[in-house]
């Protein structure tokens, strides 16, 4: 009987030992090759975005007119964008796309500009999510950008809007006349959540150098925001706070002013 | 050389001795769980501190409204005895409070599976304003202050730090392991015991008429059905559409576990039925047409008085009294009660 045991013991011993060994030879061999292979990224893009109402830059709180005559301030103006990667005109380089999620937020300057590593390479373009994608969606608790303590997260209704515009107009005629864009949902007919491909003017080509700076300045046009396929009238449409078809409408008015692309070295 | 060795010797221990691994057990004959504590490894100190949080008053803006103020174990973590459950400032809460147990099977929580996740669930009440009101600023800004509570989080995540993200976490390692699979109904099926005749006749009742929606050995499909519940003018609840904005899933609502059925009553999304009886009554007889009724409800279940006297014995072994009486998942302060108590809130 002890023997019977003694033996298994053994046997069971051996098998740890060979799986030991093997996982140490995969590791060698990962070691190996990797020191074989080219750094991944060996360059850096500073992303900025920049947010503009009739082509000047956009200040909180300060009073516009809307393509439609009428009067508006906005108090809040954050999204998430996520996923970015560069556009390489040589489509033998296959972009790295970055994992993360970057609450953007106007209020909150510093976070419209955030460096990104990527590959060195002809770049035309930029590509990137707004809004959360449904995998990172279902993750439960998170943390970073991601917290919910944002002030981006449904907690009834699970899931992270995908933008926040705020403020208030005249001619809304929700309480103390305030306007409210609260836009998310993920799931199929209501989906939010876009991915973007922008390209520089002209498709003009630039070329991101190894262990360089290179600017990529992302202009925001909240005109079209309001004047998009949909039409938006404050009077008419002064809040959308839940999931549906307005949100996912205005959702695309969103994409929709998403019109300006840079790429400039650093200085 | 040796120092070093010394040195992740020591590290390799404290790392042990601050987490202790605590294996989660899938009951014999249920299925895989979607919830596998995938990125929250379970822990000794996870759990102690989830459980800790879940029993605290702190996550409410008054103190008043802990998790457990509506989830309380002698109803199997329902509210026991109340159509819908109190909130801050005297409010009322939308739906009748569910049982929490076995939640780590479940997808999606919430009557109308709004929730996507286990982790994110407390938000939903923690935030509420008719219920726990509090923001999540707030109940960190508490837990820091607090005399326990930062060790506690050094400890059951290995550095110091409150965020939400750990407290949510620590309450999904609370409440994604509270299992129920000891009833009598199990022991059953595990050859422990045997149904007396009058049990077994309705557990065979209950497989023939009940069982198209409360799978075995869930006890639900986690399907959202209209169950012909006639919508209530004061609360217009439209369930799963709500969520989903689709006209097709107005009035479903999410197929409940009838495991300890006897303890979670009153029944239904918005408590309207007080005893099983009238639940049974309903199916019988009471299903309001409408164009998402489920179709197997559409001439109601005939269910005779015999029949529901046979299923009432069935549906009490699925009551598990060792669940509701498991130290484990008691008030860490105050421990198990036996009974409900003179004043709940």
């Amino acid at each position: 009987m002890i023997k019977k045991s003694f033996g298994f013991i053994q046997k069971h011993e051996k098998r740890v030992l060979r799986r030991i060994m093997r996982v140490i030879i995969f590791a060698l061999v990962l070691c190996v090759t990797g020191s074989f292979l080219p750094a991944e990224d060996d360059s850096t893009v500073i992303i900025q975005y920049r947010a503009y109402v009739h082509g000047e830059p956009l200040k909180l709180n300060k009073k516009y007119l809307n393509p439609f005559g009428e009067s508006f301030e906005i108090s809040r103006f954050r999204f998430y964008a996520g996923r970015l990667a560069p556009v390489y005109s040589d489509t033998s380089l296959k972009p790295k796309i970055s994992p993360g999620y970057h609450l953007i937020d106007f209020s909150d300057t510093p976070t419209t500009r955030f460096e990104l590593p990527v590959k060195a390479g002809a770049c035309n373009g930029i590509q990137f999510l707004i809004g959360v994608d449904s995998i990172d969606q279902t993750r439960g608790a998170q943390s970073g950008d991601l917290d919910p303590i944002k002030g981006m997260f449904w907690t009834w209704n699970s899931g992270y809007l995908s933008f926040k515009i705020e403020g208030y107009s005249p001619l809304s005629t929700q309480p103390a006349h305030v306007f409210a864009y609260h836009i998310g949902g993920y799931r199929s007919a209501y989906n939010t959540v876009w991915r973007v491909k922008l390209y520089s003017t002209n498709d003009a080509s630039f070329m991101i150098t190894k262990k360089s700076k290179t600017v990529i300045e992302i202009g925001i046009e909240l005109d079209y925001f309001f004047d998009g396929t949909t039409a938006l009238h404050i009077k008419d449409i002064p809040s959308c706070t839940t999931t549906g078809e307005m949100a996912r409408k205005l959702s695309g008015n969103f994409v929709g002013s998403f019109t300006e692309l840079m790429i400039t070295p650093s200085p | 050389m040796k120092p070093f060795w010394i040195i992740v010797g020591i590290c390799f221990f404290c790392v042990m001795w601050i987490n202790t691994p605590f294996p989660f057990r899938i009951p014999d004959g249920f299925p895989p769980p979607v919830y596998k504590f995938q990125n929250n490894p379970r822990t000794k100190q996870g759990f102690e501190l989830g459980r800790k949080l879940f029993y605290d008053g702190k996550l409410s803006k008054d103190g008043n409204f802990p998790c457990s103020s509506c989830h309380q174990q002698f109803a199997a973590f329902a509210t026991y005895e109340h159509r819908l459950s109190h909130g801050f400032n005297n409010q009322f809460s939308f739906r009748n409070a569910p049982g929490l147990f076995n939640l780590a099977w479940q997808k999606e929580m919430n009557w109308d599976g709004g929730i996507n996740q286990i982790e994110v669930q407390p938000l939903a009440p923690l935030l509420d304003p008719h219920e726990m009101a509090e923001n999540l600023d707030q109940v960190i800004i508490k837990l820091k202050k607090d005399k326990y509570y930062p060790s506690l989080f050094n400890q059951a995540f290995g550095s110091p730090g409150i965020s939400s993200q750990r407290i949510l976490k620590a309450l999904a390692q609370f409440t994604a392991s509270l299992v129920s699979a000891d009833s009598k109904y199990d022991r059953m099926k595990r050859g422990e015991i045997r149904f007396n005749q009058y049990e077994q006749k309705g557990y065979e009742i209950f497989r023939d008429k009940c069982a198209r929606c409360h799978q075995e050995p869930l006890f639900t499909d986690f399907s959202y059905r209209n169950t012909g519940l006639e919508s209530d003018s004061t609360l217009n609840d439209l369930g799963r559409m709500r969520i989903t904005g689709r006209e097709e899933d107005s009035l479903k609502f999410r197929v409940p576990s009838l495991r300890n059925v006897f303890l979670t009553f009153p029944y239904g999304h918005d408590g309207r039925f007080t005893t099983i009886s009238e639940v049974l009554e309903h199916y019988s007889k009471g299903t309001v047409q409408g164009p998402t009724l489920d179709t197997g409800l559409k001439e109601g279940i005939p269910i005779s008085s015999d029949d529901r006297f046979y299923l009432i014995y069935f549906l009490e072994t699925l009551t598990d009294s060792s669940f509701i009486k498991n130290p484990l998942y008691s008030d860490p302060d105050l421990g198990v009660r036996n009974s409900a108590p003179v004043d709940i809130h």
